[in-house]
């Protein structure tokens, strides 16, 4: 092995001072491999060995005596534990699973996320009660197992025995309850313990008061977490909606522990840089992305320097998802594109417009490529860190940062793109020099009422640095008035980035007024679209919105 | 002199409906609760849920226009309901319970009453029809719960009646000792380990 390969096979520092980049052989494992931990596999094994019982139970009735004779023996090892004084205890115990104690707990879970203003994890809170209940009061009528025999039963019950409902609604109300409330971490670990041990002994307390057989305890408990677990995981991910009891804290993924060196590993192997630090920044400006900035280390042909990265999970694009069809139910066909359909292709595209108007010359970071985290899972696009440079927002603008301003969008309209998020945060200055930043939202051949806004809001972003009459002076070099009068007419609304909405509130002048009386006459642009899409879309949202309802108040008594 | 009235009111529709009870069944819709009873879980569960009562209602065969609604059995109480195109829904309630209050009630028991099964009436109403009919036996009490809607006839009754009947407990222990080697325990079984 002579000294390059060498280097190329460890990753290591070679002449040049950084690390080749490394080609994962076929078999080694990602940089973050998605694996589940312990007791997720155990949980997955107990899912997997009721649907097996179940499907046997339906498929081959006469299993059913087999089943029921190995389960009464097993209850019999607790039962034949019985004494009065146990007795009393377990039933004190037991009063866990009375429908006053489940009730207190649910109405405390949504008046705390009342209080709090977390409507989403109220949301997911009650839809998985809601999918709880009914799935297991339909799974146990499907199942009509009765309550053990041979064995007096101590306490009450209600219902079939099979999957005990008392133990889902505990567990899913327990585990709803942590996921909505107690901060992720240390704090939740501690509660998911809490749970568990609380979960065991109920169980062998209603096995032990013969009410339950230990088959539909485990059951029960199974089928509530998992129901509590998936919500969350799905609907209200920690990454995009963290439990947090500090203002103004934004969501984003965790890039410490595992992920931390992970996100080394891949950016030195596939990248061949290497990584001194790694640290969230701008957390507040994004949602859709966990930013960061890297420390790389100085090479003979660079300095120690900073990249800027993106990081991106599948519950970015579930987001995207989300907001896109907010989007076109509430304007129709505003946002005229399809979501994404993987994360891959998520950061696929954005690598493919930052490098797009790179090579067209529009100031955007320089990229440097995709890293894979874990594959299909996690990607990161890393690019140029604009040291020193500062949001356009808190910026000195002079008659040049207006002029880029306005040809940068000149010149996407003459090659058939639009940023389609021109806002301050998206638009740095230094040295005298604009510089655009996230280029996700960019579109190729956009409608002409996409680039027309686009105009519209570079001018009020720089007319909140300057002044109106200024800009407009300005853009009358690059656009005609009628070119400039479509703008504002196009610019209502929703079109303009809520950031951009917000700061010009603050400004106090009326810039979109004054832009418009400089402008010659044009009729408003409408900001609603009507497709066929939109209308069945609409239909499809209501009815769901009208069907959960309905399922609420059906199953009102699951609170009340 | 009206609660005369009233009276022989009640006794005359009591006798229809207690007369007409043994009625031959007609085809019917199938349900968790029909008989005969070895053939439902639902009926083992009731059995737990009162294990004193000898007897279990169950449906023999529903007539043209009777559904059957659905069932709610815990511990001490097992119920189920039918509903009616004439009658509305819930228009009869089924419910299996140790016992019964029938202080106040009218007995109505017939000459043909078997196994000490008496038969009492109670809250009874034409307009619209309602009625509480109760049949107590050793160790359990059934109550039929009439309530129709404002348009229903009161002969409706009497397709309801015909359509429920009564199972020995006895035979679902034998059925639970047979199919599963286990023992029901209650009325008719031997007695059962572990009681407290």
């Amino acid at each position: 092995m002579d000294a390059r390969t060498e280097g190329i096979e460890r990753g290591r520092p070679r002449d040049h001072g950084h690390p080749e980049p490394r080609r994962r052989p076929s078999g080694e494992p990602p940089a973050l491999p998605h694996e589940l931990g312990r007791s997720g596999k155990f949980f997955l094994l107990l899912v997997l060995y009721f649907i097996i019982v179940i499907t046997a139970f339906l498929v081959f009735p006469s299993l059913e005596s087999v089943f029921e004779r190995w389960d009464h023996t097993r209850q019999l090892w607790v039962t034949d534990l019985r004494t009065p004084g146990l007795t009393r205890v377990m039933l004190v115990i037991n009063g866990l699973t009375s429908s006053w104690t489940i009730r207190v707990i649910r109405w405390s879970v949504i008046l705390a996320l009342v209080v709090f203003r977390r409507w989403r994890h109220l949301f997911v809170f009650l839809g998985a009660l809601i999918v709880t209940e009914i799935v297991a009061y339909n799974a146990s009528s499907i199942i009509a197992r009765p309550r053990p025999l041979g064995i007096p039963i101590l306490t009450g019950w209600q219902g079939y025995s099979m999957p005990s409902r008392p133990m889902a609604s505990v567990a899913v109300s327990a585990v709803g309850a942590m996921y909505a409330l107690i901060v992720a971490g240390k704090p939740r670990s501690i509660a998911k313990w809490v749970i568990g041990i609380i979960l065991v002994i109920l169980g062998f307390a209603r096995v032990y008061l013969g009410v339950d057989h230990a088959t539909d305890v485990v059951m029960g408990a199974v089928f509530g977490v998992a129901v509590g677990v998936a919500s969350f995981r799905l609907f209200a991910p920690n990454d995009l909606f963290p439990v947090s009891y500090q203002r103004g804290k934004a969501a984003h993924l965790d890039v410490g522990g595992r992920r931390g060196e992970a996100i080394v590993t891949a950016i030195r192997d596939q990248l061949g840089l290497a990584v001194l630090d790694v640290k969230p920044v701008g957390l507040e400006a994004s949602g859709g992305s966990t930013p960061l900035r890297i420390k790389i280390e100085a090479t003979d042909e660079e300095p120690e320097r900073y990249v800027f990265a993106k990081l991106y999970a599948k519950s970015h694009v579930r987001a995207d998802r989300w907001y896109k069809l907010g989007r076109t139910i509430l304007y129709g066909a505003l946002e005229d594109e399809k979501p994404f359909q993987s994360v891959r292709r998520f950061v696929e595209y954005e690598d493919y417009t930052l490098r797009l108007l790179h090579d067209l010359g529009i100031p955007v970071p320089r990229p440097y490529g995709i890293v894979e985290i874990t594959p299909e899972r996690e990607y990161m696009i890393v690019m140029e860190f604009f040291e020193g440079a500062v949001e356009i927002g808190d910026a000195d603008i002079d008659d040049g940062v207006i002029d880029q301003g306005l040809g940068m969008v000149r010149r996407m309209w003459d090659e058939g793109l639009a940023h389609r998020d021109v806002k301050p945060a998206n638009l740095m200055v230094r040295d005298g020099e604009l510089k655009v930043i996230d280029v996700f939202f960019v579109q190729v051949r956009p409608s002409p009422w996409r680039q027309a806004v686009d105009l519209a809001n570079m001018m009020l972003v720089l007319a909140l640095r300057s002044d109106a009459e200024r800009v407009y002076a300005h853009a009358l070099t690059y656009f005609s008035e009628d070119e400039i009068a479509e703008a504002f007419a196009a610019a209502r609304g929703v079109a303009s980035p809520t950031q951009l909405r917000n700061h010009l509130k603050q400004d106090g002048r009326d810039l979109l007024a004054e832009f418009r009386r400089m402008a010659p006459e044009r009729e408003q642009v409408s900001i609603q679209r009507w497709s066929l899409r939109r209308v069945l879309l609409t239909i499809g949202v209501l009815f769901a919105a009208f069907f959960a309802m309905g399922l609420v108040i059906s199953n009102w008594n699951a609170f009340a | 002199m009206r609660c005369q009235r009233s009276i022989g009111r009640v006794g005359a529709v009591a006798l229809v409906l207690s007369a007409l009870a043994s009625c031959s069944a007609r085809a019917g819709d199938a349900t968790e609760a029909n008989c005969p009873i070895e053939e439902g879980e639902l009926f083992v569960l009731m059995a737990q849920s009162v294990p004193s009562a000898t007897l279990i209602p169950c449906i023999e065969a529903l007539p043209a226009g009777w559904t059957y609604g659905g069932s709610d059995v815990s511990n001490a109480l097992a119920r189920f309901w039918l509903d009616s195109d004439r009658g509305g829904l819930h228009a009869v309630e089924v419910s299996l319970t140790a016992s019964c209050r029938i202080t106040g009630a009218v007995d109505i028991t017939n000459s043909t009453s078997e196994g000490g099964v008496r038969v009492y009436l109670d809250e009874f109403d034409l307009h619209p029809f309602s009625a509480n009919k109760y049949f107590v036996f050793p160790g359990g009490c059934v109550t039929y719960r009439y309530r129709f809607g404002a348009d229903a006839e009161a002969t409706l009754a009497l397709e309801a009646d015909e359509a429920v009947t009564f199972g020995l407990r006895t035979v679902l222990v034998r059925q639970v000792r047979d199919e599963l080697g286990l023992t029901l325990c209650g009325a008719g079984a031997p007695p059962c380990l572990n009681g407290d």
